[in-house]
């Protein structure tokens, strides 16, 4: 630990307690990476803070001893958003998980940013309403980390993302100012810009998330088909005809083995791929498209169609494609997610292609995804014990990100960009798009201690805090910049 | 059980970090810190293995892990964390020297729970047990000052069902016999809840079984296998196989027991003279619901109006995956309601001896426990391991709610024997 | 002029006189357009229809409207994704008709007619749809801009699910051209329901309504738009249920007696206010029966948003404690109002973070040459 560290570890102490204070080294790497594991990095200090006003606090203490600091939820995320730096501070909002309102008349909760995603349904559910964003990891992952991150889900296809279901927030701004964002006050959204920043714009210290009524009826399917290609026409099918399903999602045959193997869900025997789909809202619209969406999946050639009948078989249906990440681990050693996104409209030449890729290199590829928006998430397996073979699944994983960008597609569509993906934003956006976006970043963090290395693959010059000027820029003048 | 050195490696790297145990960890809920939740205790695990010595602080995390298991059932990657933390918690017991005090403690709960005689001897006024000579050992570490409460409590709440008589060694079916089975009587179920031990053979009887109740057996070695006192394990599992070698199937009411018992294979794998005899032994071990639900029912259910919240005992949810059938077996007697307990997942904090060693995690998630089950307005606690039963009462009264307590088998007694509900609650007048 | 008509076909001298105004035709030149001005220090307005134009503050300095009617083009339509990618400057009712000839909409309505893609963003438009749908910053998926100096960026991109960098599309939504040039946009899209139903009902007073209204929120019927809105009569809500198959009947009952169902909206639906104030509310869905009590004249939706309409003859001074009543309530902005009220009253109320803002705006407009003066703080 630097001098530096040691003095802001005392400080902190102080401040927060001993308790809540993390020097010790065998600790502190526990906190080494998130739930992306190939990126480490072990804290120089953890913090672990019991409410919004410490957070401003230790933001405070960071910023004047200018040590770099990165929050984290449950460490659940995928792109390496929370790895921490070795030569800063990790903030973990694991204590701050109080449900401090619910509001039903006005259709919302405030929820401190570690309440864990699923809880809000759980406190919300027996007065009819949900907390929509249900990302695969939603009985753990926590409200702080699905705004940083603007988590989707399942069902985001028809209810959106987190920004769609977060009214305001309580923000601890990098440079330590408590403000308040919210969606439709006057001024400039900085609620919209600041979901989905990956804690590069601050930390949410408060969450006021937006209630969604229970549905009326939820009807769900399972239909099985001989090949993926099936499983795209009824997609396509359903689209065209103007029906918008709360989910429609995908596994292949590969996945499918996978997700029987740890959870026995008991998808169709022979099965290429199985598709699911899943209606709701009231009664009489749900039955009327369920028909429809039946109808589709035969028509493309579904050779079974299995209809949850009650909660427990829908469960049963969901259980399969929920688990398939982690089960991937049943029928490989080690294994890379990728998250990619591309028109839906490309789905088959797109997954011709994977097939190609790996066929050209021998790297399995199982294929899981949200049919309904395009967004892939090819599962690239390998042996971590065999020399070369981790490069080779890398080799193909890019490749993938590359073909979803070749297709006008994005190389993430609900993991992040975080620090795992930032080499690869060049690749989808100009310099000058990369530098916009950090226009909006040296505005909220000029010192660049806020999570610092996440997102772009290289910072923005932000120079002094910029006010009204006249005549020449000081960074024209220091010849930092050519025109502003 | 526990993991072998060649297969640590593989164990440990079935985890993805995903963190989907975290929710379901007991010490996480309370504490929140990665290092106490079974992906930080299975990072340290693998530091360990890295080379990093057993600190003092790394062995904290282990030892406040309540082995409930909840993880085990949570982890979709199918990790193995009852064999990671029952062979971490034997390099712990062999490695690390720990100071006097709490060795005295540990001493002093292992000589004492695994044999029922001398439990016998804290029951009542505690009048007998210095003739344990259990008495300076037990003073110097406060052992008393944490069990008594618990069991006071217990003198209070147990079911108003009588005395139970000493079970003899046969109990034969009643209306003609379906199945010859053995019973393991436990040591905390024989000493403090005989009753719980008499209903079930009761019930098994007028099931139409005929219970064989060997006076040979001991201890199953539960508390042992799940502290990292292997060695001690294996000489009660030894025990207890012979014991029960003549019956076909072995009927366990304490879930702790029948955990242990189905482990037996694993924990005696690597013995060439027991192996198949442990493996024959797990194979026919049943939790009494579980077996009940096999059998199917026969006996007549009479009426029973009660409001019942149940609870699922660790080591028959997590470490049997028996959650099913005792919720069958309740919702079959007619009259009964049936109320679920808010986050059923998450320990109660009894864990074995858990709640000796580690009483204020131990106490406040009895204390979350105890607001849940207030939480269902029942107005009778079911459980199936008489550790969470005593827990959640102590709790319970610490707030001034008390509620009656019963085992399963006893509700399912008072239900065949047409006892009616005053012989599980007595009804403020 | 000269150096601006070299890099564009179309500029010429605004009505005013003052000013000049230039409408690229392409990205390109509309980004040659501000590098023009960039170097020679002109203050820009952006102008897309220009009904809001008069909203807010007017600019303290204006040099250049830039002008998107020549960028009207329908970039991509990719029906089968439910995206579609136009320029800035297409109206929003040609945008509609285009998508209607595959069954699609853009879920966004246009309160004024003749308003187009981008100054629909730019001021963060919508009407009852906003209830299911939410505002431009929930239906864009990408954004064009150019820049202050003159560089064009994007954000975004033409698929649904992406969150690959910031969103500038977000931040852009109601930012009034303080920030840029939108210049092209990408939307996501939903299929035209097949079957349309309003139901209406009027009832005497405040709370009569919010009952009606909050009876409907809390009820299964995901209805599409929930409106209120003081007419002669009362006060009218007003319920659109969208979707393959009719449902009034079930929902009917909860607008109580006398409710009515109909195929078209009823003529207050989706309109601004009467008036010649113009004041925009926003609160919580149960601020509904104050609001009603303290404004004369309110449309309302009921996930918090609405207008209230004053007129002309108003003094400064009523419409200062009107405000103040207001924003007792929730939040309440003035949207436009002739210069002497305008002038004297306090047009925006507290804005939380506005030092923040003003930092993200020196960022993208260090020389504060876009609409400078126009939004919030005088930014």
């Amino acid at each position: 630990m630097t001098e530096k560290v040691t003095r802001l570890a005392e400080r902190l102490a102080v401040l927060l307690g001993p308790d809540a204070v993390i020097t010790d080294p065998v600790r502190l790497r526990t906190y080494e990476c998130d739930g992306l594991t190939n990126h480490r990095a072990r804290p120089a200090l953890v913090v672990l803070p019991d409410d919004g006003a410490q957070i401003a606090q230790i933001v405070r203490a960071c910023v004047a001893a200018g040590v770099p600091y990165v929050a984290r939820g449950s460490g659940t995320g995928l792109s390496g958003g929370a790895l921490p730096r070795t030569d800063g501070v990790l903030i973990v909002t694991s204590r701050l998980r109080r449900i401090l309102e619910i509001d039903i008349a006005n259709q919302r909760a405030v929820v401190e940013p570690g309440v864990i995603n699923l809880d809000v349904t759980r406190a919300v559910r027996p007065h009819g309403y949900y907390f929509a964003p249900d990302p695969s990891s939603q009985q753990i992952c926590s409200v702080g980390g699905n705004v940083a991150e603007n988590s989707g889900g399942a069902h985001c296809l028809k209810y959106g993302f987190t920004a769609h279901h977060v009214l305001s927030c309580e923000v601890v701004t990098p440079d330590g100012e408590v403000v308040e964002l919210s969606a439709d006050g006057p001024g400039y959204d900085l609620l919209g810009v600041f979901v989905g920043a990956e804690g590069t714009l601050g930390i949410a210290t408060k969450v006021t998330v937006r209630l969604t009524r229970v549905p009326q009826t939820v009807q769900t399917l399972l239909a099985a088909f001989g090949s993926i290609e099936g499983g795209g026409t009824a997609v396509s099918a359903i689209i065209a005809a103007g029906v918008v399903p709360a989910a429609i999602e995908m596994m292949d045959a590969l996945s499918i083995e996978a997700a029987e193997a740890s959870v026995a869900c008991g998808y169709p025997p022979g099965a290429g791929a199985v598709l699911i789909v899943e209606l709701d809202g009231p009664q009489a619209e749900v039955e009327h498209q369920f028909a429809q969406v039946k109808a589709l999946c035969e028509e493309a050639g579904a050779f079974e169609i299995r209809v949850a009948a009650d909660d427990a078989a829908r469960a049963l249906i969901w259980k399969g494609r929920k688990s398939a990440f982690a089960a991937v681990g049943r029928i490989s050693p080690a294994y890379l997610v990728q998250d990619g996104v591309i028109p839906r409209t490309s789905l088959p030449r797109v997954l011709a292609r994977i097939d190609e890729l790996s066929a050209e290199s021998g790297v399995r590829v199982a294929n899981v995804f949200h049919a309904g928006d395009g967004n892939l998430h090819p599962l690239v397996l390998f042996d971590d014990a065999e020399p070369g073979a981790a490069e080779r699944a890398e080799g193909v994983s890019g490749a993938i990100l590359d073909l979803c960008i070749e297709h006008g597609g994005s190389i993430t569509g609900e993991h992040g960009v975080g620090v795992d993906k930032a080499r690869y934003m060049p690749r989808m956006f100009t310099a000058a798009d990369l530098d916009t976006m950090q226009m909006v970043r040296c505005g909220f963090d000029p010192a660049g201690l806020c999570n610092p290395g996440k997102i772009f693959p290289t910072p923005r010059l932000c120079g002094e805090v910029p006010g009204v000027r006249k005549g020449v820029h000081p960074l024209v003048e220091q010849g930092k910049a050519d025109l502003f | 059980m526990s993991a072998s050195d060649e297969e640590l490696p593989k164990l440990l790297g079935d985890c993805v970090h995903c963190g989907f145990c975290l929710p379901t960890c007991p010490t996480y809920v309370l504490w929140g810190e990665e290092m106490d939740s079974p992906r930080g205790r299975i990072h340290l695990m693998q530091q360990h293995a890295e080379g990093a010595p057993l600190s003092e602080s790394m062995v904290g995390h282990f030892d406040a892990c309540l082995g409930c298991m909840a993880c085990v059932t949570a982890c979709p990657s199918g990790v193995q964390y009852d064999r990671l933390i029952e062979h971490t918690r034997a390099e712990v017991e062999s490695e690390h020297p720990r100071p006097l005090r709490e060795r005295a403690l540990r001493e002093a709960i292992f000589a004492l729970f695994p044999y029922p005689r001398r439990l016998r001897a804290l029951r009542g006024p505690l009048r007998l047990y210095q003739r344990a000579r259990l008495d300076e050992l037990v003073r110097r570490t406060g052992l008393l000052e944490r069990i008594s409460p618990s069991l006071a409590a217990m003198e209070r709440l147990a079911p108003p069902l009588g005395k139970a008589p000493r079970l003899p060694e046969r109990v034969a079916a009643r209306g003609g016999r379906r199945a010859t089975v053995g019973m393991l009587t436990g040591c905390v179920q024989r000493e403090f809840f005989p009753g719980v031990n008499a209903a079930t053979a009761r019930v098994l009887a007028l099931e139409g079984c005929d219970v064989v109740i060997p006076r040979t057996q001991g201890c199953c070695g539960a508390l042992s296998l799940h502290s990292g006192r292997e060695d001690e394990a294996k000489e009660f599992a030894r025990r207890t196989i012979e014991a029960f070698e003549a019956v076909d199937v072995i009927v366990v009411n304490a879930a702790g027991c029948g955990s242990s018992m189905k482990e037996y294979a694993a924990l005696l794998a690597g013995d060439p003279a027991w192996a198949r005899r442990a493996e024959a032994l797990s194979a026919r071990t049943r939790d009494l619901a579980e077996y009940l639900v096999e059998l199917g029912p026969r006996a007549e259910r009479r009426p029973l109006p009660v409001t019942v919240a149940y609870h699922d005992a660790c080591h028959l949810a997590h470490a049997q995956g028996v959650r099913s059938q005792p919720r069958a077996l309740l919702a079959g007697i007619p009259g009964l309601t049936v109320r679920e307990i808010t986050d059923p997942d998450v320990c109660c904090g009894s864990a074995g001896v858990y709640n000796l060693l580690q009483p204020e995690a131990a106490g406040e998630l009895g204390d979350r426990k105890a607001g849940h089950v207030r939480g269902t307005g029942a107005e009778l606690l079911v459980a199936a391991n008489p550790g969470c039963a005593m827990q959640i009462a102590t709790a319970l009264r610490r707030q001034g709610a008390e509620i009656a307590v019963a085992h399963t088998a006893e509700v399912l007694d008072a239900s065949l024997r047409g006892l009616g509900r005053g012989a599980l609650i007595t009804d403020a007048p | 002029m000269k150096a601006l008509e070299a890099v564009c076909a179309d500029v010429r001298p605004a009505a005013s006189g003052d000013a000049l105004v230039a409408a690229p035709a392409s990205v390109e030149e509309a980004a040659a357009v501000l590098r023009v001005a960039a170097e020679h220090g002109l203050a820009v307005i952006a102008r897309g229809g220009g009904g809001r134009l008069g909203w807010g503050p007017p600019p303290s300095r204006r040099d250049l409207f830039v002008d998107t009617r020549n960028l009207d083009r329908v970039v991509e339509h990719a029906a089968g994704d439910l995206v579609v990618k136009v320029q800035a400057g297409l109206r929003m009712d040609r945008l509609a008709a285009v998508l209607a000839e595959s069954g699609q909409r853009l879920a966004l309505d246009a309160p004024l007619p003749a308003a187009t893609v981008g100054g629909t963003i730019a001021t963060g438009a919508a009407g009852p749809l906003r209830h299911l749908y939410g505002t431009p910053r929930d239906l864009v998926i990408g954004l064009t801009i150019v820049r202050a100096d003159g560089e064009i960026a994007r954000s975004g991109g033409k698929v649904v699910k992406n969150v690959a960098g910031y969103d500038l599309g977000r931040l852009f939504s109601g930012s009034f051209g303080t920030l840029g040039l939108i210049v092209e946009a990408a939307f996501r899209l939903h299929p035209v329901p097949a079957v349309r139903e309003y139901l209406t009902a009027v009832y005497a007073d405040a709370d009569a309504a919010h009952e009606a209204v909050q009876a409907v929120l809390h009820s299964p019927a995901a209805p599409s738009a929930v409106e209120c809105a003081t007419i002669p009569d009362g006060i009218a809500v007003g319920v659109l249920l969208e979707g393959a198959t009719g449902r009034a009947a079930q929902v009917l009952p909860l607008l109580g007696q006398g409710a009515r169902v109909g195929d078209a909206a009823p003529e207050w639906w989706g309109r601004y206010p009467e008036g010649a104030v113009l004041i925009e509310v926003t609160g919580k869905p149960t601020a509904l029966p104050d609001f009603l009590r303290a404004a004369p004249n309110l449309t309302w939706s009921a996930c918090g948003h609405g207008y209230v309409g004053l007129a002309g003859e108003t003094t400064p001074a009523q419409v200062a404690d009107l405000l103040v009543a207001l924003r007792r309530i929730g939040g309440a902005v003035v949207r436009s109002a002739p210069a002497q009220i305008r002038d004297a009253v306090d047009v925006w109320g507290p804005i939380p973070a506005l030092s923040l803002m003003r930092r993200v705006k020196d960022q993208f407009d260090p020389e504060h040459r876009l609409s400078p003066g126009r939004f919030v703080g005088g930014i």
